[in-house]
């Protein structure tokens, strides 16, 4: 179970998250929404410790995490593993090597094995055709597809997946749909994904929670925020242009 | 004079920030030593790059110095009959200033600039904290090679580019006043004294890891995207000359008295 207790976070003058709370049960698959820039990124990058809050809590399975030191953080990351929003594949290495790096460091596998074992994730996704090439030769779909198996190589118990879905086709969108719903059925992964894909979140989502003015304005299921009368949740979810919100 | 003093301020504030900066990240280096363990496929690809790539422009380079030095001095030489102190002053003046100087300035601009701007790129792009989220400390897995590999090569160059500028004043001495080979070789040998490549080496040691650090901090250190990667890699190049010409003028003396001080010793 996840749980962030009250977060508060600032950058200089800049107030990006002003009290949010939110807990995620074990095993579901929580979706994050909200406007570009309303600081979805910034929450989830607290649970694995890449920012700190100002105040606040954050919980993993009961234990309070917040001010655990780097070091401490690095066997939280082993079960918590994270795609960013950017990819952030390694230009330095393959796309094999990429996946393999996490398998090679961790399960102390030699380099043929962990290759052989990265060539498998990559299966997951589709790219194991293009194992040997670079990630500045493909678009930010394809790199996505690859950071998530590299995100997965570890047999995390907690993923969570910045915008997923973002910049790939409809096809891959499905795929990578399909996986996350498949990681919380088949072996129970408790999955954090930010999202705007309004297709993924009402067939893949569990639990949803709109981020709005540094607080979470809805926390519900798909089917509470299609009743919802909140004009803010209403003008998300159908994309209106015209409504309460600032743009 | 509000205004001159609040710069003045406001510069020694930033540079002692930097410096507390180096100080942070040599901490962090050496609290990973213990016990040492290095990445073996990033060290190669370090070592590869640092080494392999710079090899042919610093032998380029030091050929050219070499003989533009024979060439300079030849009128003098030629002018005091001093032909046989060529080979020592060429000698002496490359192994222990030239050499070193020369192939750590080059290096610096070459690879320290290199290493900014890859380690920046990596900071801005996220990728380490990509790192991080794969439970792989940054400063092991990245920092330790490049800071192995810069050390050693900026050595072994050093003793290269030595030797090729030695040949390159050689063959100019030769061309330039006709004086043999085996003159310049002699007065080489005789009059030049294994402290001269020495102290030349083990300062190259010391320029490979200030620019290591250098190149390091200012890397891990970006933000702002593509350009604080270039101010980055300005800062590291100016950074890194201040550097080497600190140290040189710091380590000369100090090496050459703990050098005497050993003679007086045991010989
Ligand atoms: N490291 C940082 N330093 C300063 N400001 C930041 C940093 N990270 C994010 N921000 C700011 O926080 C706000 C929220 O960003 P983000 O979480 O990326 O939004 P999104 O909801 O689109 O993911 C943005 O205004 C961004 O400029
Ligand atoms: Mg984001």
């Amino acid at each position: 179970m996840i749980v962030f207790d009250d977060i508060h976070k600032r950058f200089g003058p800049k107030l990006v998250l002003e009290g949010v709370s939110l807990t995620v049960a074990k095993g579901r698959i929580l979706f994050i929404i909200g406007q570009s820039g309303v600081g979805k990124s910034v929450l989830v990058k607290h649970l694995v410790g890449l920012l700190r809050p100002d105040s606040g809590r954050v919980f993993l399975d009961g234990v309070d995490i917040t001010d655990y030191s780097e070091k401490q953080f690095y066997p939280v990351r082993k079960r918590c593993a994270m795609v960013f929003q950017n990819s952030t594949l390694f230009d330095s290495m393959t796309l094999l090597d990429n996946v393999a790096l996490p398998i090679r460091k961790h399960k102390r596998l030699r380099d043929k094995v962990a290759r052989r074992e990265a060539l498998g994730k990559l299966a997951l996704v589709g790219m194991e055709n293009e194992a040997l090439r670079y990630p500045a030769d493909f678009g930010d779909g394809m790199r996505k597809k690859v950071a998530i198996a590299r995100a997965l190589t570890l047999d995390p118990e907690y993923v969570i997946f910045d915008e997923p879905t973002t910049g790939l086709d409809p096809i891959s969108a499905n795929i990578v749909d399909r996986m996350i719903r498949d990681l919380s059925d088949r072996l129970g992964v408790t999955s954090i994904v930010v999202s705007h894909d309004l297709k993924s979140i009402f067939s893949v989502a569990d639990r949803i929670a709109m981020l709005y003015k540094g607080q979470i304005r809805l926390d519900g299921t798909p089917e509470a925020f299609r009743r919802s009368e909140d004009p803010v949740v209403q003008q998300f979810i159908s994309g209106s242009p015209e409504g309460p919100m600032e743009v | 004079m509000n205004g001159v003093l609040h710069r003045v301020g406001s510069s020694i504030l930033s540079l002692s920030r930097e410096v507390g900066g180096l100080a942070v990240l040599l901490g962090q280096i050496t609290v990973r030593l213990f016990p040492p363990h290095l990445d073996g496929k990033e060290t190669w690809r370090s070592f590869y790059k640092v080494g392999v790539k710079s090899t042919p422009i610093v032998v380029t380079t030091a050929l050219l110095t070499g003989a533009i030095m024979a060439v300079q001095s030849s009128a003098f030489i030629e002018e005091w009959g001093a032909y046989g102190l060529l080979g020592w002053g060429a000698g002496f003046s490359i192994m222990r200033e030239v050499g070193p100087i020369l192939i750590g300035l080059m290096f610096s601009g070459r690879v320290g600039a290199n290493n900014t701007a890859e380690l920046g790129t990596m900071k801005v792009t996220e990728q380490i904290d990509a790192l991080r989220t794969l439970a792989i400390d940054p400063i092991s897995y990245l920092i330790m090679p490049r800071f192995v590999a810069m050390i050693v090569m900026l050595v072994l160059l050093t003793v290269i580019g030595d030797l090729f500028a030695l040949v390159g004043a050689m063959i100019f001495a030769d061309l330039m006043i006709d004086v043999s080979p085996q003159v310049f070789w002699h007065s080489l040998l005789e009059m030049t004294y294994l402290i001269d490549f020495l102290v030349g080496v083990i300062k190259a040691g010391f320029f490979g890891f200030a620019i290591a650090l250098v190149s390091c901090h200012y890397g891990l250190k970006v933000t702002g995207g593509a350009v604080g990667v270039g101010r980055a890699v300005n800062n590291c190049v100016v950074a890194s000359a201040i550097g080497i010409f600190f140290l040189d003028y710091l380590l000369t003396p100090l090496i050459d008295s703990a050098w005497a001080a050993l003679f007086i010793r045991y010989g």
